[in-house]
């Protein structure tokens, strides 16, 4: 009896450890040959295709939401000129990052999980560690460096559509200047900020397939226990990459100032 | 039935099209009979009700340990409340009115980070976790079961899930605005170091008890949605175990999309082009 109610209550500890000692063994493996270069391409390709569409539909209505709510500040305010310096900040500094997070969280973990987590119900693992292959090696290392990479070229892609998208919205919607608002646009946000975004984007893109891998691969039980897996992936990534999201804003803010 | 193997491609390319097509309107069709099912569900299942709200409070599984459904939603907003508190003041003591720090919370917090961080949350635990419980019923054949026995499937498992996570959610959005609302107070006076006379002053100056409730009905919106969603591709989950998983990727995809979309039309249609704000008084 006591011993079941304290095997329960390690069990999220260690869970925890396994995913350590799983992240441990992917950063010793990535620099380990053989490299899996085939299998980093069609990830990388596998993870931009789940992640492209969202990304852009997710990006539009966030900037349109964010320069709408800034915007009725501003008008309020007498500065509707600089709707292009709030445009701009609010999509670098933190819409950019947040749709990163929503985007690699949401689509590119959850279909990562699905995909590792069927291969695990198949035994295709076990029958890799039969020929002697190691599946950190040749699946999870892959994977998550090309989350990190998919990541870091998406948070770009997200400011662009941001800032196009709350410059149509500003100009032809709230009658904005639109010289005023491409002048405005450099005004708070410079290389330094970009950096930083660019930063973040690839620690969530980490940490995310981390989680994701580690979730795939430990999966158990049927049919319920992919979906359980995908699940868990999508709760612990969002709230492993917000609270990320807070401590690298927060060191930014610092390093900036 | 003999195939006609003559313009294959050009078949396949049509079929493609109409399929998508297709897919909306099956879609669709599954919408109007999940909320037709409502009144049935609330006069038949009623019992299957209160088990789905005590089951989406809480979380099953190892979302149950960390303490389910409403811990995650309060960490997500409580976090994003502590990003208003870090990035704003900053700004704002820039051009030195760190004093209006009470301002954004009152404002920033209510009209855009509370829905949208609920509504993601909202997707991510009770929404992901419908999508799996349905789509291993379907892969187990429970669900053909049900028909078999000439109970409704989508008024049982559907409409049933869709009322649960509007109810769910009043009591839910209600902890993570406060907790939205406590990170920034928190994160402003205790860490930045502002008194907290000026903070509550300039926060209870601009709090806008209509705001609130505009911020309730958009989270309701969400709520809906985001079930509806989840619900069809569980509901419609194939392909054995793999399927569950990637119909749960799918349906997050679909329902974040679909949740920002509404968050943003509820907003533009509820406060207006003018916003609705007075800076003034």
């Amino acid at each position: 009896m006591i011993v079941v109610s304290l095997q329960s209550a390690a069990r999220p500890l260690r869970g925890s450890g396994d995913f350590f000692a799983m992240s441990l063994d992917t950063f010793v493996q990535m620099f380990r040959p053989p490299w899996a270069w085939r299998e980093f391409i069609l990830q990388t390709w596998f993870v931009a295709r789940v992640a492209l569409v969202p990304t852009i539909l997710l990006s539009i209505p966030f900037t349109v939401l964010t320069t709408f709510t800034i915007n009725i500040l501003l008008v309020e305010i007498g500065a509707a000129d600089f709707s292009g310096a709030g445009a701009a900040y609010g999509t670098i500094t933190q819409t950019g990052p947040i749709v990163t997070v929503l985007v690699i969280a949401g689509a590119a973990a959850t279909a990562m999980c699905a995909d590792l987590g069927a291969r695990t119900i198949r035994e295709e693992l076990d029958a890799m560690r039969v020929l002697g292959i190691n599946p950190i090696q040749a699946l999870v290392v892959p994977r998550v460096l090309a989350a990190t990479m998919v990541s870091m070229l998406l948070a770009p892609l997200v400011c662009l559509v941001g800032i196009v998208g709350g410059f149509i919205f500003s100009v032809f919607f709230q009658n904005v200047t639109p010289g005023a608002f491409a002048a405005g646009l450099t005004l708070l946000v410079g290389a330094p900020q970009l950096i930083v975004a660019l930063i973040k984007a690839a620690i969530f893109g980490l940490a995310a397939s981390l989680i994701a891998c580690y979730k795939g691969i430990s999966v158990g039980g049927g049919p319920q226990g992919v979906g359980n897996a995908v699940n868990e992936t999508v709760v612990f990534t969002f709230l492993a990459l917000f609270v990320l999201n807070v401590i690298a804003t927060a060191v930014a803010v610092k390093a900036n100032a | 039935m003999t195939v006609s193997t003559q313009f294959s491609r050009l078949r396949r390319t049509f079929n493609g099209l109409t399929g998508g097509w297709d897919r909306i309107g099956t879609q669709a069709q599954f919408y109007a009979d999940t909320v037709k099912g409502i009144g049935d569900a609330v006069i038949r299942y009623k019992v299957e009700i209160v088990r789905l709200i005590a089951q989406m409070s809480l979380g099953v599984g190892a979302l149950a340990l960390i303490g389910g459904t409403v811990v995650i939603v309060g960490l997500l907003t409580l976090s994003a409340g502590a990003l208003i508190a870090i990035q704003a003041y900053s700004q704002l003591d820039d051009i030195g009115v760190s004093a209006l720090a009470g301002f954004t919370s009152a404002y920033l917090n209510v009209r855009l980070v509370s829905p949208l961080v609920a509504g993601v949350g909202l997707a991510a635990t009770i929404g992901a976790g419908a999508t799996a419980q349905l789509g291993a019923m379907r892969i187990s054949e429970e669900i053909d079961a049900l028909e078999v026995m000439g109970i409704r499937s989508v008024a049982y498992l559907a409409s049933t899930r869709v009322l649960a996570g509007v109810i769910v959610v009043i009591p839910l959005y209600c902890v993570a605005v406060i907790m939205a609302f406590l990170a920034t107070r928190v994160g402003t006076t205790a860490v930045n170091g502002q008194a907290t006379g000026v903070y509550d002053h300039y926060f209870n100056t601009f709090l806008n008890p209509m705001d609130l409730v505009y911020s309730f009905i958009q989270a309701i919106a969400m709520a809906v949605v985001v079930m509806l969603v989840h619900t069809y591709y569980g509901y419609n989950a194939k392909g054995g175990p793999a399927g569950v998983g990637d119909a749960v990727g799918r349906a997050v995809r679909t329902s974040l999309i679909a949740a920002v979309f509404v968050t943003l039309f509820v907003s533009l249609a509820l406060y207006g082009q003018s916003g609705g704000l007075n800076l003034s008084g």
